[in-house]
């Protein structure tokens, strides 16, 4: 009895830890493309992640970031090991500790201050600035596994070296080193595994274009996540995994000398470093051939994960003999601070709405020169009117991207036509609901339901949409972001909150599903294309934008993304009617009539807002 | 004898403000088998170390063959070290732990080859050469360290208390092991220990060594027979150490009774600290000796009883081949020759005052 208790509660933590990543390794080889059902065993994932350019470029960066600062890490560490080994013990614990701390401190605090450091220290963030972060984050843990080898090593030996007529550095390498090279390869794969790992100070401290695996994952699930990125991280997680073991393993060989831990030797030897070597001489020959064709004309291009095709970035740069430099952010908040900071000189970037006019009103933008934009005539001007909110005067920014948050239903759950918010109250519907999860949009429902403005500012507005979306609470399946796609799509709820984008996807994957703009009116929201004052490529950056506006890029982009396009001339070239036609996709005037654009309120708006939602959360 | 190869000129050292050698002077001859003998502590390691080349002195000069080594690296002096825990090179064969030295000088492959050869047999280890050192014994890793040293040619070989993680019938057979390798090799020997009977069987000169001074310097009877004062006499074999009074020359009074001795030149009622070693005391009957005690402790050593002793207020230990039960009154009686005075130290620093040749 008490022995099947322990196996089972013994079973439950492995399942506990070990179920999210046997579900991703599942989804990896699953040929649907939702999670919400298996469609197969494949391995397309896999062979479409390694004939991904950007993935393959940013394992290439990870793998020379991982081994270079490991190495270097290496050598800094034991080296320091060494010398503080031979320190007095007061001084020598006092260090400890010293190098410890980086180690317990939280990463997004290593990483925020080593970016302020580079800013303050005028280093341009890139490749380099990751390799030295990796390299500072990676000392303590090389120091960690070389010191306790250290301690155990006979001090005699050394003396002894000496003694027999060795020189320090002669008797350092034959005698003390090999006793102490289980710590220092021990030290080397876990900087090596924590270098690999690493997102949140290669996310501070990276530049543009440069991306290692952790980050472009994370910039690529902006779109929901794709199953390459199943499979990607999957193979993370064994590569990971293996040198883990590795780490575990490798100290026991050297305990007893035997023909085997002479035969891991050499291959830790000899093996191991030609082949690093062959790999890294390799990769940069095969990466510097690439790069070659670069000319020194660019253009640094800030966007959203997945908010271009590809191919345009290739036409433009075959077209005008500009480089592409390319990054992207996932949220607004996210790229706020980068160009707030002046970290990164960026040439164009693409915000939201209510973000453009923040940064208007902080003075972060500059005015567009209209002789370098002339496709500018392509864009709708309803969509120009639409920008004034944010941007009064049409001078700062160039509509991309446009779209409406309404109510995706599922046909065979609702049996009446839906054309208010008022459904979203309705205790028919009760856990058949599904909200956005974020605060601006929540609101944005409560507010426009009750004929206010999305944008409101008035304290009692504001209590009654808070009170109401409390009243609302119990009759929600789940307040969610990216899952109501899914979850739509799996028949898993009646009614959703989405964005129209989305809703044009849901109904390729399920028939059922038909999307509402409410009568009482909705939001609008735009992205825009806006150069940063301190573009260091302005023309450039406006050669950009024009290209962008030319009624074929606008086609390709919108078939990419499925996003609506501002560009009247690019919808006219759609071929499929029913799509060029759609509502949902190109809402009418009269549609939009009440709809609105969100503003930037202000710090303390956004302060009280956010805590108003928490009130709702928390309630 | 010989001539003189290793002088310590004046050396002081100290650690973190802990003197540890204060103002040593000490001359080694060549050939000579010296051992720096003392409890823990007392500097002699620190002293070794310093002619090894680990440590550098805070003042004061070695002068080694004529030459004034003092700032030379310990790879820059012509001998070699054994060291107390062996120190041998694990991740290497015994082959290679002792070719360390002479592969680094650059010597020819068939010579390195011979030396090997040759080390092992010296130290009764032939056939050992590509054998593990985790799978040698003790005592066998302690000879390969000395065969690591000596294939060196040193004029001299340091050993620091090399027997002292070996457990006692192997520490024998080594002394007599080292003996004969010294005689063998004829080179010099400073051996530093702090066990008296290895310091006795082994040396040609004895340094007895405390709190950083040299207490005194001899041959292993002097030292035994003749301690120069209370500490040596203490710490070299067991001994009755008494505070006396030399009432003129060749007497002195001894806890109330009078004791005739050969000593002379202490003056006349003069205090002084008398030793008379255990075996130098016999039992009597009651009222033939010189005082009268009564028998308090017995046991047996093998070779003689240890006896104690109550008599006039003080527990002599007695060595003795016959045996007298607990409670027997007896008479206690020394021989002239055997009762040695000491000057008393007339404060706490002569207590340990240095000794110079």
């Amino acid at each position: 009895m008490k022995n099947a208790a322990r196996k089972l509660y013994l079973t439950l933590i492995i399942i506990f830890l070990y179920a999210p990543i046997v579900t991703l390794v599942v989804l990896s080889f699953n040929s649907s493309k939702t999670r919400a059902k298996w469609g197969g065993f494949t391995l397309k994932w896999y062979s479409s992640l390694f004939s991904d350019t950007a993935i393959m470029n940013a394992l290439y960066t990870t793998l020379t970031i991982a081994l270079l600062s490991a190495f270097i890490a290496t050598l800094v560490g034991t080296t320091a090991s060494v010398a503080m080994h031979s320190m007095q013990a007061k001084y020598r614990n006092y260090l400890m500790t010293v190098t410890n701390i980086p180690m317990l401190n939280a990463d997004i605090v290593t990483g925020i201050s080593l970016m302020l450091l580079f800013i303050a220290c005028r280093v341009t963030l890139g490749y380099s600035t990751i390799l030295l972060a990796h390299i500072t984050f990676n000392i303590p843990y090389v120091i960690l596994s070389v010191m306790p080898k250290l301690k155990q090593t006979n001090k005699h030996t050394y003396e002894a070296a000496l003694d027999l007529g060795a020189s320090p550095i002669y008797a350092f390498f034959k005698v003390v080193f090999p006793d102490i090279l289980p710590g220092v390869l021990s030290g080397f794969l876990m900087a090596f595994t924590m270098s690999l790992d690493d997102f949140i100070i290669t996310h501070f401290t990276k530049g543009p274009s440069v991306d290692t695996l952790p980050t472009k994952i994370y910039s690529e699930v902006r779109k929901g996540i794709r199953p390459e990125m199943y499979a990607l991280s999957t193979l993370l997680f064994l590569t990971v995994l293996i040198l883990m073991i590795l780490i575990n393993s490798s100290p026991k060989n050297e305990e007893k000398p035997s023909r085997k831990s002479q035969m891991t030797s050499l291959v830790l030897r000899r093996v191991v470093p030609i082949t690093l070597v062959i790999l890294i001489t390799g990769g940069g020959i095969f990466y510097g051939s690439k790069n070659k064709m670069r000319s020194e004309e660019q253009v640094i291009v800030y966007n959203w994960g997945e908010y271009i095709d590809p191919d345009v970035i290739t036409m433009f740069e075959e077209e005008t003999g500009i480089s592409v430099i390319y990054e992207e952010f996932e949220t607004n908040e996210i790229m706020y601070p980068k160009i707030k900071s002046g970290a990164i000189a960026y040439d164009v970037v693409c915000p939201s709405d209510y973000m453009i006019e923040r940064m208007v009103r902080e003075d972060l933008l500059a005015e567009i020169n209209w002789d370098n934009v002339p496709n500018i005539k392509n864009i709708d001007p309803t969509y120009m009117d639409q920008s004034k909110s944010f941007d009064p005067d049409n001078a700062y920014s160039v509509p991309y991207c446009f779209g409406t948050v309404g109510i995706l239903y599922n046909k065979t759950m609702v049996d009446e036509p839906i054309d208010s918010w008022n459904v979203l109250w309705d205790p028919k519907y009760t856990d058949n609901i599904l909200m956005q999860d974020s605060v601006r949009d929540a609101f944005a429902v409560a507010l426009k339901r009750k004929g206010y403005s999305l944008n409101s500012t008035d304290v009692n507005e504001l209590e009654e949409a808070t009170a109401d979306l409390i009243e609302q609470k119990p009759l929600v399946q789940a307040y969610v972001i990216d899952q109501v796609r899914d979850k739509m799509i799996g028949n898993e709820a009646a009614i959703g909150v989405i964005y129209s984008g989305e809703a044009i996807y849901t109904q390729w994957e399920n028939e059922n599903l038909e999307y509402v703009i409410p009568k009482e009116g909705s939001n609008v929201w735009i992205d825009s294309w806006v150069i940063p004052k301190n573009a260091q490529n302005k023309e450039n950056g406006e050669k950009f934008i024009n290209f962008l506006c030319r009624p074929d890029i606008a086609l390709m982009n919108f078939e990419y993304i499925t996003y609506s396009t501002p560009n009247k001339e690019a919808r006219a070239l759609i071929e499929d009617e029913e799509l060029r036609n759609s509502t949902i996709a190109f809402p009418t005037a009269d549609m939009l009539k009440d709809c609105e654009t969100f503003r930037f309120l202000g710090n303390d708006a956004d302060a009280f807002y956010n805590e108003l939602w928490n009130k709702v959360k928390a309630h | 004898m010989s001539r003189t190869l290793i002088d310590f000129v004046n050396i002081s050292k100290s650690f973190h403000n802990n003197l540890v050698l204060d103002e040593l002077n000490l001359s080694v001859k060549e050939n000579e088998f010296l051992t720096l003998l003392g409890p823990s502590g007392c500097g002699k390691t620190t002293t070794l170390r310093i002619l090894g080349g680990f440590e550098t002195p805070d003042s004061g000069q070695v002068i080694f063959d004529g030459v004034d080594i003092t700032n030379l690296p310990p790879n820059k002096r012509n001998l070699n070290t054994v060291f107390q825990k062996y120190a041998l090179f694990t991740h290497m064969t015994i082959a290679e732990n002792i070719a360390f030295g002479l592969k680094i000088k650059k010597k020819s492959k068939a010579y390195i080859d011979d030396k090997i050869k040759y080390a092992l047999k010296l130290v009764n280890l032939d056939g050992f050469e590509n054998r593990q050192v985790d799978s040698l014994s003790g005592g066998q890793q302690q000879r390969i360290a000395i065969a690591r040293a000596i294939v060196n040619e040193p004029k001299v070989l340091l050993l620091d208390e090399p027997l002292g993680a070996l457990d006692l019938k192997l520490r024998q057979d080594m002394a007599y092991e080292l003996i004969r390798l010294k005689n063998e090799l004829g080179i010099t020997f400073i051996y530093v220990t702090h066990d008296q009977e290895e310091a006795l069987t082994m040396s040609d000169t004895i340094v007895v060594m405390n709190q950083g001074y040299i207490q005194q310097m001899g041959s292993p009877e002097d030292i035994y027979n003749e301690p120069e004062n209370a500490f040596v006499a203490d710490f070299i074999g067991e001994s009755n150490i008494l505070p006396a009074i030399m009432l003129e020359d060749k007497l002195v009074e001894i806890l109330g009774a009078r004791f005739a001795c050969v000593d002379v030149g202490f003056g006349k009622n003069q205090p002084v600290d008398v030793v008379i070693r255990p075996e130098d005391i016999e039992l009597v009957k009651p009222d033939k000796g010189i005082i009268n005690g009564r028998v308090t402790h017995l046991i047996f050593k093998g070779v003689h009883y240890e006896m104690e002793v109550m008599a006039n207020g003080f527990e002599w230990l007695v060595h003795s081949t016959s045996m007298f039960p607990v409670g027997t009154e007896v008479g206690l009686w020394v021989d002239p020759f055997n009762i040695q005075i000491m000057n008393k130290p007339e404060s706490e620093d002569e207590e340990a005052v240095g000794v110079n040749e």
